[in-house]
């Protein structure tokens, strides 16, 4: 099954604290690419990871010849056209940036939004997006705004907590319903993104079918007590019942990568990520990206990419 | 009619060659040298003959490479009666070593005898593969158990009857499924 995302990088503080420094990243099969980036460091504001880091929310890349990406013609060959760079701070300092690259636009259907409002406002809009070959689903989502409370992203800010829906097409929540339909798109995930008191942001991810974001994607929030991870929801394009079983574990703090996340803030990666043995076309999960959401320095929801 | 390549330390000396096709083989004549091996790829002989005094290093590393790559019934002619020599061609699994033994009326059935020798230990080779995999599929089958065990709070059969279901929903062997369950869990690790 081939996934809309290709790339997933973590760039992380150095000891100084002051640059960002290769983590973990998934590549799949782009070895070179790999190669390239992991002696990559950005300085604040520098290349895209820095980007996001001093504009402290996320940032999207929609071409890289002739932009501040320090790694255009490794991309280019890799058959990687755009980024998006999604900061993780606690408060004002950050703890990570995962980077998200995508390419190949005419085989992958799908988008990644950035939504925000402007200050005081109670409704979002896109500040930017990556929509591939979705010209006339992208021209329509520039144009609409969402009410807090309504609309995935709208959702998503309310409650502060990451949204997930599959078969958008019928769903009532998705205001976008009849175009994402008309483009083929067939699952959201919003994501709320920090916020301060003004101004608040959600990363959308949309794919199709036959395209999806990821092979399963997850959402683990704290139990009531506070003491335990739970699965809230698991979802993949095809069920999987071994990916159903392990998400009737609970998960305490510190306990594995997701009790990693939990523990630290911190995104981490995990699983197999020798790309000797990567086959996009096994059906086996066998890597993960577990993002934080955080919020007021807690943890709301951890939501885990598997691939 | 088999293909011979045969490897004669005097390239001039016909002997060998005219007695290999009286008896019916089509025969390749070569010297031993650095490309040795690309030739026995290319030309893909039933058969390797060896007639020389002493087996080099040289041939017995390629003969072992030959081995994993490309398997062959294997029969060398020596003069060399060292059991060191001895012991180091037989560890590179030819299938017939003859010291001093080049006669001609012999030939024929040391070469029957190596070619059958050599189809035997192919199926000891596979046999002893298949059982090696058997017990690796094993030991990932009792780790996936283990794993469902301890997540799950099952007995060891309940473990072993989820991991019996998700092979069969997925149509794949319980060692590929035991694979993909040590995989998750890794995962969550």
């Amino acid at each position: 099954m081939k996934t809309f995302i290709k790339v997933t990088e973590i760039w992380i503080p150095d000891k100084n604290r002051t640059k960002l420094e290769f983590g973990s990243g998934l590549y799949g099969a782009l070895t070179e690419f790999k190669t390239a980036s992991e002696q990559q460091r950005f300085a604040y504001d520098e290349g895209l990871p820095g980007k996001a880091w001093s504009a402290g929310h996320p940032i999207v890349l929609n071409q890289f010849e002739h932009s501040y990406f320090k790694r255009t013609e490794a991309a280019q060959k890799a058959g990687l056209t755009c980024g998006i760079a999604l900061p993780i701070f606690s408060g004002d300092f950050l703890l990570a940036v995962v980077v998200f690259l995508c390419g190949d636009d005419e085989d992958y259907a799908g988008a990644i939004e950035v939504w925000s409002n402007e200050p005081n406002e109670f409704s979002l809009h896109v500040m930017d997006g990556y929509y591939g070959t979705l010209e006339h689903f992208e021209s329509i989502s520039r144009q609409i705004y969402m009410p807090k409370g309504q609309g995935i992203p709208g959702i998503a800010w309310a409650t502060g907590m990451p949204v997930l829906r599959e078969d958008i097409g019928k769903v009532n929540e998705f205001i976008r319903s009849a175009d994402a339909q008309q483009a083929g798109i067939t699952t959201v995930l919003g994501i709320p993104v920090g916020n301060s008191d003004q101004q608040s942001y959600v990363m959308t991810f949309l794919s199709a079918k036959a395209t999806p974001i990821a092979k399963r994607i997850q959402i683990w929030i704290p139990d009531l007590p506070g003491k335990k991870l739970v699965c809230q929801q698991g979802f993949s394009k095809n069920s999987n019942n071994l990916a159903e079983i392990f998400e009737t574990i609970t998960v305490k703090k510190g306990d594995g990568a997701l009790g990693r996340v939990w523990l630290t803030g911190m995104p981490v990666i995990s699983g197999n990520l020798d790309e000797a043995q990567y086959n996009p076309e096994l059906d086996s999960l066998n890597s993960m990206l577990a993002i934080p959401v955080i919020e007021q320095g807690s943890l709301k929801a951890i939501v885990s990419f598997l691939f | 009619m088999l293909n011979v390549l045969l490897v004669e330390i005097d390239i001039t000396d016909n002997l060998l060659e005219n007695a290999l096709s009286i008896i019916g083989f089509e025969v390749l004549k070569t010297q031993y040298d650095a490309l040795f091996l690309t030739l026995v790829k290319e030309t893909r002989p039933d058969i390797l003959i060896f007639n020389l005094d002493t087996p080099p290093e040289n041939l017995i590393h390629d003969l072992h490479i030959l081995n994993l790559q490309f398997p062959l019934p294997v029969v060398i002619f020596s003069s060399d009666s060292r059991n060191e020599t001895i012991n180091k061609v037989m560890k590179a699994e030819v299938s017939a070593l003859i010291i001093d033994g080049l006669t001609g009326h012999r030939i024929n059935s040391v070469i029957q005898v190596a070619v059958a020798r050599f189809k035997q230990q192919q199926v000891l080779k596979e046999a002893l593969e298949e059982a090696r995999h058997q017990l690796e599929d094993r030991k990932q089958i009792d780790r996936a158990k283990a794993i469902l065990i301890k997540t799950q709070n099952f007995s060891e059969d309940e473990a072993y009857h989820t991991l019996r279901k998700l092979a069969m929903d997925r149509n794949i062997t319980l060692g590929e499924m035991a694979r993909n369950v040590i995989a998750m869990a890794d995962l969550l690790k």
